[in-house]
């Protein structure tokens, strides 16, 4: 064998058992599918703000909480796609908005407007600068919060936890602790959370 | 370098393969812009469909008609060299400065798909994957012909891509394993 052929091989062979031992030692840990604390029915969506089927399913989910407020506890979760340049910072945003009461109304708004500004390469931090103006934001506070490392880090442990869950991507809705798997509509969603309160 | 003809027949084939299946998806994707999928953490998967943007056209047409044009003739030249035909100097000349230009394209694509776009189209991969040694394999013939450590350069050439498709989608891997 010539010399170019063995080195070859060998370097093959040298990959293969790093990519083979890697596999075999890196445990599987998933974790138990999230639900809600206070014993009441759960519908727990993990949701990207860039995401457009996000969107779409935004105001279905709107009217749920409306008609099930009561009897079931909504819950979001962030679950930022990598490939969205804002997802992540929207995130952020959301948190910075909810540490000042308005978490809720920060991600109408950016639902609302994310055809303005999602899908863009470069970053929209202005664009959230302004949203939190609109909301009356105590906007020294909102900024801080925006660059706050510490509620970065809550929203990437939310996608990671949602990730050992078995979310792979958005929206991602878990109804009562079970991974629903259908398309997200108000219908689809309505019957699924029917079928947990009886 | 005897590997040259086959290189350039069996990698300029594939390439043409890839070429154009991505050309067709082009066209099937131009009559319904307005599907939108979940969106998903899988790079090949993902929503922002590689595509759709406007690296995917970088001169005004879609890329893939580059290819067609360019494996064509790669794989012509390939065929010809296995059937026994010897080339004229200025025939290798051009087709030197052809997967020169396809090579440098190429990495800015790689470069492209996964740290701006944030995502991947298995075709394109195949592009990729065939234009790098028929860059690689041309090149020794015109400049080096007796260079001993072809294939292993080759396979560390392959390794960097890897490393770097894996760190760049990294959260998508760890949620595999």
């Amino acid at each position: 064998m010539s010399k170019n052929a063995r080195l070859s091989l060998i370097i093959i062979a040298v990959v293969a058992v790093v990519v083979a031992g890697f596999l075999l030692f890196s445990r599987n840990d998933t974790t138990a599918a999230p639900r809600s604390d206070d014993g009441k029915v759960s519908v727990v969506e993990y949701l990207d703000m860039e995401c457009p089927s996000c969107r779409a399913a935004y105001a279905g989910v709107e009217k749920l909480k409306a008609e099930y407020g009561d009897r079931v506890t909504f819950v979001v979760k962030h679950f930022p796609i990598p490939s969205h340049r804002n997802g992540e910072l929207a995130a952020v945003a959301v948190e910075a908005a909810g540490a000042q009461g308005r978490r809720d109304e920060m991600i109408k708004l950016m639902f609302e407007s994310q055809q303005e500004w999602g899908g863009q390469p470069t970053s929209q931090r202005a664009v959230f600068v302004a949203f939190g103006q609109r909301l009356g934001l105590d906007q020294a506070k909102f900024e801080a919060g925006l660059d706050d490392s510490a509620l970065r880090e809550r929203v990437l442990a939310e996608r990671t936890e949602g990730a050992k869950a078995g979310v792979q991507g958005t929206p991602t809705f878990f109804v009562d602790g079970t991974k629903f798997g259908g398309a997200p509509t108000y219908a689809n969603l309505k019957a699924a959370i029917e079928r947990a309160l009886s | 370098m005897r590997p040259v003809p086959w290189v350039l027949a069996i990698g300029g084939f594939v390439g043409l393969v890839a070429s154009f299946v991505l050309a067709v998806e082009k066209i099937a994707l131009l009559k319904d812009p307005f599907y939108v999928p979940t969106c998903s953490i899988n790079p090949v998967l993902s929503c922002g469909s590689v595509m759709k943007t406007a690296q995917a056209e970088v001169f005004g047409f879609p890329n893939p008609l580059l290819g067609i044009a360019g494996f064509a003739v790669v794989t012509t030249l390939g065929v010809l060299l296995l059937a026994g035909v010897s080339l004229p100097n200025w025939v290798w000349i051009g087709l030197q400065v052809g997967v020169t230009a396809g090579v440098l394209f190429v990495h800015w694509l790689i470069f492209q798909s996964l740290y701006e776009i944030g995502a991947l189209c298995p075709y394109c991969m195949v592009v990729w994957a065939v234009t790098i040694p028929i860059f690689w394999y041309t090149t020794l013939r015109n400049l080096r012909p007796t260079f001993q450590y072809h294939s292993v350069v080759l396979i560390l050439w392959y390794l960097v891509i890897a490393a770097g498709v894996l760190q760049a989608f990294w959260f998508y891997w760890s949620t595999l394993v």
